[in-house]
């Protein structure tokens, strides 16, 4: 195969079609940047599980006026308890500790907040994270100086739901745009054979083959593909710096919601590109096989 | 109906005929609705989409509208059609030249289509044609476009083709040229083979 050939006949086919490609390579790239983002979300979910959930499956919040005994009774039972994997206990200071620690940022809030506002607590892992009930029945509520038994995991639960709906969302916004960027390809395509079609025509009648005359629409497509998955890289890139490492740098250093790394956008960088090579490739294969005869 | 190796036909009939599907079916650009083409043995009818590029390359097809890539040169047409089906580059160099000399068009190498007249640009269309030495060479109306006097220099040059051994189609309403030639006539009226004569004439009882 003449690599030169194919070439000209590429760049010449994007060149002539110039607005029909723009089009292409931008459609291309925010859909590819949105599937980005959803997958994004989902690996900082995933992350956020990792952070919370292993920590606190339970907290039982005790009374302000609980008595050392009562306290010693609880650890006691807990420390008994075979559905008990391991608990920190919290004291009134070590919770106010960690409040200052988290809202460092928010000077005011902490101003506001009394010292011994924040209760102490048994923070507890479960050997089974979905056996809350048990816990919540051995201790109830405003009895024995408890004052609250809460799963976080619930908390997390709804958390999490929303960051899935986001990713949900994100991803449901990419293919909608995703089918109006093949759309675009497979009708660039169209245009560009038939731009072509006294080239194609001849290369036909003389016995070039199938691939060899419709390699350079499927590279031409194929390459849109590729500047259109860097453009989306490059909002990832822009997002990150603009976005997130600025406007979320509060919450992020107090460890509310984990950072997006730079390995986590090298990692599906690859995936874009080969999603975008991939897709508007099989489009414009597609393509010519169904509308175009060559 | 058969046409043997390095025969000479012409194929007539009215607008409408059938003529250029004729050549289409020949090519398998169409298949037929019914019956079986074969061409140098091979059924056309059982091939595969893949194999026909393989089948083309043993034909070369002329146009009454030349069919040239008007942003390339003379040489660069012929060539076209050989990079096309991946020949090396060093075949494609010696061989250029050899069939631009054999239809009268050394020393036109870089010029472009449109610096040429009817008659050369035609020329160039039966090099690319010849160039990788069909065993057919189908010709569609050749001279449709062309006065009296350059069609009959394009005639001795597709009867030079003819006598490498090459087997000639080609459908014409050219009257004096089948006349003056007599060589075998097919008649086509409405799709159907009216009149198969060796060393015919255009019109009977004209």
């Amino acid at each position: 195969m003449r690599v030169n050939f194919v070439f000209s006949e590429v760049a010449a086919g994007l060149r002539r079609n110039l607005t029909m490609t723009v089009a292409m390579i931008l459609t291309t790239g925010i859909s590819l940047g949105l599937m980005g983002t959803g997958l994004l979300i989902a690996h900082m979910i995933s992350d956020m599980r990792e952070i919370y959930y292993d920590k606190v499956q339970v907290s039982i919040f005790l009374k302000d006026d609980v008595t050392d005994q009562q306290r010693d009774a609880i650890a006691a039972q807990l420390d008994s308890s075979p559905e008990v994997k391991d608990y920190i206990y919290e004291s009134k200071d070590e919770a106010f500790k960690r409040f200052t620690q988290q809202f460092k940022e928010q000077p005011a809030l902490i101003a506001n907040t009394p010292a011994d506002a924040l209760p102490e607590s048994f923070r507890i892992e479960l050997v089974n994270p979905e056996r809350y009930e048990v816990i919540a029945q051995q201790f109830p509520a405003g009895q024995n100086g408890v004052d609250d038994v809460r799963d976080e995991g619930d908390f997390l639960d709804r958390l999490f739901s929303l960051l899935n709906g986001a990713r949900n969302a994100t991803i449901a916004v990419a293919v909608v745009q995703a089918l109006a960027a093949l759309l675009l390809i497979s009708n660039t395509i169209q245009l560009a054979a038939f731009n072509r079609r006294n080239e194609t025509n001849i290369m036909r009648l003389v016995g070039a083959s199938r691939w060899y005359t419709q390699l350079p629409f499927i590279l031409e497509a194929a390459l849109a593909g590729l500047i259109g998955a860097a453009l989306a890289v490059g909002g990832l890139v822009l997002t990150k710096v603009l976005f997130v490492d600025k406007t979320l740098a509060g919450p992020i250093k107090a460890g509310i919601i984990p950072p997006v790394d730079w390995s986590a956008i090298a990692a599906i960088s690859p995936v874009i590109a080969a999603v975008g090579v991939g897709l508007a490739a099989v489009a414009a294969a597609v393509t010519l096989r169904l509308y175009v005869r060559l | 109906m058969q046409i043997d190796k390095g025969e000479f036909v012409f194929l007539i009939g009215s607008s409408g005929s059938g003529k250029s599907t004729f050549l289409r079916l020949l090519l398998k650009e169409d298949n037929p609705t019914k019956g079986v083409v074969t061409v140098n043995g091979k059924n056309l009818g059982t091939m595969s989409r893949w194999q026909v590029p393989k089948l083309r390359r043993t034909m070369g097809c002329v146009f009454q509208d030349f069919r040239l890539l008007r942003n390339k040169t003379v040489a660069e047409n012929v060539a076209f059609a050989l990079e096309v089906i991946n020949k090396p580059q060093r075949t494609i160099k010696r061989v250029v030249p050899e069939v631009l000399e054999m239809v009268g068009l050394d020393g036109k190498e870089n010029r472009l289509p449109n610096e040429l007249s009817g008659g050369e640009q035609q020329r160039v269309a039966i090099a690319r044609a010849f160039v990788n030495r069909p065993l057919v060479l189908l010709a569609d109306e050749p001279t449709g476009n062309l006065d009296p006097e350059t069609s009959q220099d394009i005639m001795l040059l597709l009867e030079r083709i003819n006598r490498t051994g090459t087997t000639v189609v080609m459908a014409t309403h050219d009257y004096h040229i089948v006349d003056s030639m007599r060589r075998r006539v097919i008649e086509l009226n409405d799709g159907v083979v009216s009149r198969d004569q060796s060393r015919g004439v255009y019109g009977v009882g004209r």
